[in-house]
């Protein structure tokens, strides 16, 4: 099962909001959605979902649209607004309606509710649940059908940093079951350490569509720093060896041409000795901000503060 | 369909408000039909129709009935869970029609618990006030015909507010529908005010509860509940095609 | 409270839907009343069931009111001063109404509307003395000897049980009385007031017999039999008098007193702002989205935060909404009502002499009815704050209880009066322009234009419950979290 969006356009009003989204979220592993607001990635699943209807193009799940998955909970597992609650329902019966809807026993709402950690909290009201809370609500009705693809929609929002971690693990955990996991997110940090692979969207459409580490080696450039106390001899022997090597600092050379595994390897052998040699490597963040730059859509103007209360 | 069924009736039991606005129907229908069977008498020249009166709460009911139906789609939409709702049952018809069994179902119980105590209580009030005695077929029709009355509004207001979304709106849309039309008649000429009470959802929908001087009334008891379920019909198909055709 | 009122008021004006349904108000007001003025007509607008059309125009009385002027009149012409004597010995009627009146008068002219000073007995109310319409005083029900003497301007009435001794029941100056006026006896028998029973030709007659007949002055010595004005299509025969030596019996129909609906084809002004009701659910439902849809996404947090004082923050609300529903009503009423004015007036319909006074009451109240509804859906929208509720509760309290008690047959009068006195819709009374007489006997209910309030009486009832619901939209909105 995996979810397939192709050529996807739709305009409101004056707004471009997809122009040619493409991507596709395979199983076993864990897809991150991110871009800056307004790029296009809510709209997207609410088209996934049904919900809106593209002006051009098409979006699967397992190769059927969603109108035509018989209990598509069974299918895929969504969540996208989880404050999307009539508050003066009990969150027991907000899953027990969803597991009616798919013809699902009543025993599944317990075994999720489990799942999320909910058992203490589940037969008070969902309108008193904190947003921690409704996340965990809302991936539990995510959970309900035991779908073999997930589709969450800004699930850190709003989580304190225990909640991110174990959404975190939660996702990993799914995608180790070989199941298609797509999480969007405008905060790359929070994908960090979660996603193997990214769909960046910028104004409408997939500006990247890559693994992880993909990204992040092009982000790199495949720079080597190393450090070394004997600088003239490792300049000369990395420079024989087709190496650009420049001096960066007091002790300090940077490399590129090599790896750093071929480094050591070299420096070994030669007997030249060093305290570190470390392969440059870009943050994820870094990465996704030097892609998405030019694709913000509001950009802040520097501060100045207003005339007048600038004592 | 059974599984959208079985869902939207667990919704609908599942929120407390619902309890309450069934209780706010039978409860303002009862009320008001026996303090009217209580004060009213007979005057010199003509009494009243009987039936009419001993199921006068309907006029406050009603107003009870049109928030129950109302809410029952424009509250999702209030909190985005139609969201989810559209996300687990994505043929959106089936759930318009699920919605409209279960609050159809939920209506009927409540007024005619309603309507049962309203005669129950009334036309003994009214018999003692010198109300002659009705044929048991016209009472049973006016009982009856109230109880279908109670749910084509409700019908109604869910159409109406599948179409605008927004629940105050689509409560001031249908109770406008409801208590506009008479206004406007009374002051209008004789020809146009029967036009429009013909054609009226509540003064139509009502003349179900007419057994008195069935001649001189602008549309008969069937007719008139038929022209008020024309109008629920077309309220939920209205609802039915911007549910279909629009973005959630 | 200025930046409260300038934060609300922005906040109002952002939001098109608003706009748009404040834009609705005047829109639908115009539109309906035009449609309901156009399609009505005289006689049958607000008076279904009347056997027959109406006469669409009264004579104006001397007060400058609609008149009713019909009377069966044996009659002379009196010049300078002098005095009228009679006694009046019986009424009968196969149908004797309680106002029926047979009497002496002394009038202006023959022509209907003009002023006139009478004593007269009646049916059921004893003997009075009645002067230019409205002008009614009781004396003793016993006497039946009654005179009345003109001494210039002024026409004093007495009247004596035995022809000797004269007690003084009141008198009025007509001013501008010409030298020659007409003086004798009549008879005069009003609808009976549950007018719907009446058929053409068989309205009520009353005979009066009378005695002793003198009059002293200059008078003409010979009597003549006229029907003053003209009694319609409801007429029936057997106007007339007849002479016996000195006994009179007149024959007469008809009344002279104010006119008052449903008798009288008069149209209540307020019927040209019936559309009024279509723009009054859109103020009522603006007035409470402005306050739930706050709720609906958390805003009132920011509203709250912004100015922490809650009872600002309401009243500035108050204050906006009942000012932009006001400028639109009024904006809706200025067009509707000279516009229902001129359409009902060439549908031949009456709406007696109204006066520029009344006029701009009536469509300046109408604007403030529709500010103080949306008012009042903004409180109850505090107290509720769920917009279904809050519409729901508001259109109940303000619109069903006119329904009920104005346009519709379900309640019966007494119920109707109530919830015209108690409820939110006693605010209508404003429109009314109608006034009750207690020298007619008619049905003064809803249905026919009557409320059972004075106009400013009412309208001060929808302010009570205007303020009631803000104050404890007040009392809540500072004692629970937001």
């Amino acid at each position: 099962m995996n979810i397939e969006v192709s050529e996807l356009r739709k305009r409101f009003g004056q707004t471009q909001a997809l122009d040619g989204m493409t991507f596709t979220v395979q199983p076993g592993q864990v897809t991150g959605f991110v871009g800056p607001n307004g790029a296009g990635k809510s709209t997207t699943m609410r088209v996934i979902l049904g919900l809106d209807r593209p002006d051009t193009g098409t979006a699967t799940v397992g190769g059927k649209a969603y109108h035509q998955l018989k209990n598509p909970f069974t299918r895929i597992g969504s969540m996208l607004d989880a404050a999307a609650l009539q508050p003066g329902r009990s969150a027991r019966n907000h899953l027990l309606w969803l597991a009616h809807s798919q013809g699902l026993p009543a025993r599944r709402v317990d075994e999720v509710t489990d799942l999320v950690g909910l058992r203490q909290a589940i037969k008070k009201k969902a309108g008193g649940y904190s947003l921690g809370m409704r996340q965990r609500l809302g991936i539990a009705a995510a959970m309900l059908g035991d779908p073999p693809v997930i589709m969450l929609d800004e699930p850190f929002n709003g989580l304190d940093p225990e909640g991110i971690i174990w959404i975190r693990g939660f996702l990993r955990m799914l995608a180790g079951q070989d199941r298609a996991v797509l999480v969007s997110s405008h905060l790359m940090s929070e994908l960090e350490d979660c996603a193997d692979h990214l769909v960046v969207a910028g104004r409408g459409c997939a500006i990247a569509d890559t693994s992880v580490a993909e990204l992040i080696a092009a982000a790199s450039g495949g720079w080597i720093t190393l450090r070394t106390s004997a600088r003239a001899e490792a300049m000369e022997l990395l420079a024989r060896a087709g190496a650009e090597v420049a001096s960066t600092g007091p002790g300090v050379l940077t490399i590129k041409g090599l790896s750093a595994e071929q480094t050591v390897a070299l420096l070994t052998r030669n007997g030249i000795g060093f305290s570190e040699v470390s392969a440059h490597r870009a943050s994820l963040e870094a990465a996704y901000m030097e892609l998405t730059r030019q694709f913000v859509e509001y950009q802040g103007a520097e501060y100045r503060a207003p005339a007048g209360e600038t004592a | 369909m059974s599984a959208v069924l079985h869902a939207e009736w667990t919704k609908a039991r599942t929120l407390a408000s619902n309890g309450w606005l069934l209780a706010g129907v039978a409860v303002a229908t009862c009320a008001v039909s026996i303090l009217v069977a209580a004060t009213t008498k007979c005057s010199a020249q003509s009494c009243g129709d009987p039936a009419k009166t001993s199921l006068s709460g309907v006029y406050l009911g009603q107003a009870a009935a049109v928030v129950l139906g109302v809410l029952m789609v424009s509250g999702e939409y209030a909190n985005g869970m139609i969201h989810v709702t559209l996300a687990a049952m994505p043929r959106r018809l089936p759930v318009l029609a699920a919605k409209a069994i279960v609050l159809s179902g939920m209506m009927l119980a409540a007024a005619a618990i309603a309507v049962i105590v309203c005669e129950l209580a009334g036309l003994p009030l009214l018999a003692h006030d010198g109300y002659g005695q009705l044929p048991a077929g016209a009472e049973v029709r006016a009982a009856c015909g109230t109880v279908g009355y109670l749910m084509l509004i409700g019908l109604l207001s869910l159409g109406i507010a599948t179409a605008v979304r927004d629940p105050g709106v689509a409560v001031g849309i249908v109770l406008a529908l409801l208590f506009l039309f008479p206004v406007f008649a009374h002051f209008t000429d004789t020809t146009w005010q029967r036009h429009l009470e013909q054609i009226a959802p509540m003064t139509a929908g009502l003349a179900i509860q007419d057994t008195v001087d069935l001649a001189s009334q602008p549309i008969g008891p069937w007719a008139g509940l038929g022209v008020l379920a024309a109008w629920s019909a077309g309220a939920m198909l209205l609802g039915g095609a911007v549910l279909r055709y629009r973005d959630a | 409270m200025i930046a409260a009122l300038r934060a609300e008021w922005t906040k109002f004006r952002t939001v098109r839907s608003w706009l748009f349904c404040l834009l609705l108000i005047p829109l639908l007001t115009v539109l309906l009343s035009y449609f309901t003025t156009a399609n009505s007509d005289c006689g049958n607008g607000p008076y279904p069931g009347q056997p027959v059309t109406l006469a669409c125009s009264q004579p104006i009385g001397p007060g400058g009111e609609a008149v009713e002027d019909q009377f069966y009149f044996v009659h002379q012409t009196l010049t300078g001063n002098g005095t009228l004597t009679a006694r009046l010995t019986g009424l009968s009627s196969a149908a004797l109404q309680p106002w029926a009146k047979a009497g002496i008068i002394v009038k202006q002219s023959m022509t209907p509307g003009s002023a006139y000073a009478a004593m007269l007995g009646t049916g059921a109310r004893g003997v009075r003395f009645q002067y230019n319409y409205t002008g009614d005083t009781a004396g003793p029900s016993s006497a039946h000897w009654l005179r009345l003497v003109r001494s210039g301007d002024t026409i004093t009435g007495y009247d004596s049980a035995d022809g000797a001794h004269w007690v003084r029941i009141g008198s009025v100056v007509l001013p501008g009385l010409p030298g020659t006026v007409q003086a004798g006896l009549f008879a005069a028998s009003p609808q009976p007031s549950s007018t719907g029973a009446v058929q053409a030709g068989h309205m009520p007659t009353v005979t009066g017999t009378f005695t002793d007949v003198t009059v002293t002055g200059g008078h003409a010595g010979s009597w003549a039999g006229t029907g003053v004005g003209a009694v319609g299509p409801l007429r029936s025969a057997g106007d007339s008098y007849q002479q016996a030596g000195g006994t009179f019996a007149v024959t007469g129909q008809g009344d002279i007193a104010p006119a008052v609906a449903p008798q009288a084809a008069i149209t209540p002004i307020g019927q040209t702002l019936t559309g009024a009701f279509a723009g009054l659910i859109a103020a009522i439902v603006l007035g409470t989205l402005f306050m739930t849809s706050e709720y609906r996404r958390g805003l009132i947090q920011l509203t709250l935060a912004a100015n922490p004082s809650r009872h600002r923050v309401l009243a500035a609300k108050a204050l906006v909404t009942g000012a932009v529903t006001f400028v639109a009503a009024l904006a809706g009423v200025a067009i509707a009502l000279p516009l229902g004015k001129h359409i009902l007036h060439k549908n031949g319909n009456f709406f007696g002499p109204i006066s520029m006074a009344t006029e701009l009451r009536v469509a300046i109240g109408t604007a403030a009815v529709f500010a103080l509804a949306a008012v009042l859906a903004l409180a109850i929208g505090t107290i509720a704050r769920n917009s279904a509720t809050a519409v729901m509760t508001v259109i109940v309290v303000v619109v069903l209880p006119y329904l009920l008690a104005v346009a519709s047959p379900v309640l019966p009068t007494t119920a109707a009066d109530w919830l015209l006195r108690l409820t939110p819709s006693a605010g209508f009374s404003i429109q009314q322009t109608f006034q009750q007489y207690p020298q007619v006997a008619s049905a003064y209910t809803p249905w026919n234009g009557y409320f059972p309030l004075a106009p400013w009486a009412g309208f001060t009832i929808l302010c009570a419950w205007a303020l009631g619901a803000l104050a404890l939209a007040a009392f809540l909105l500072n004692r629970r979290d937001a």
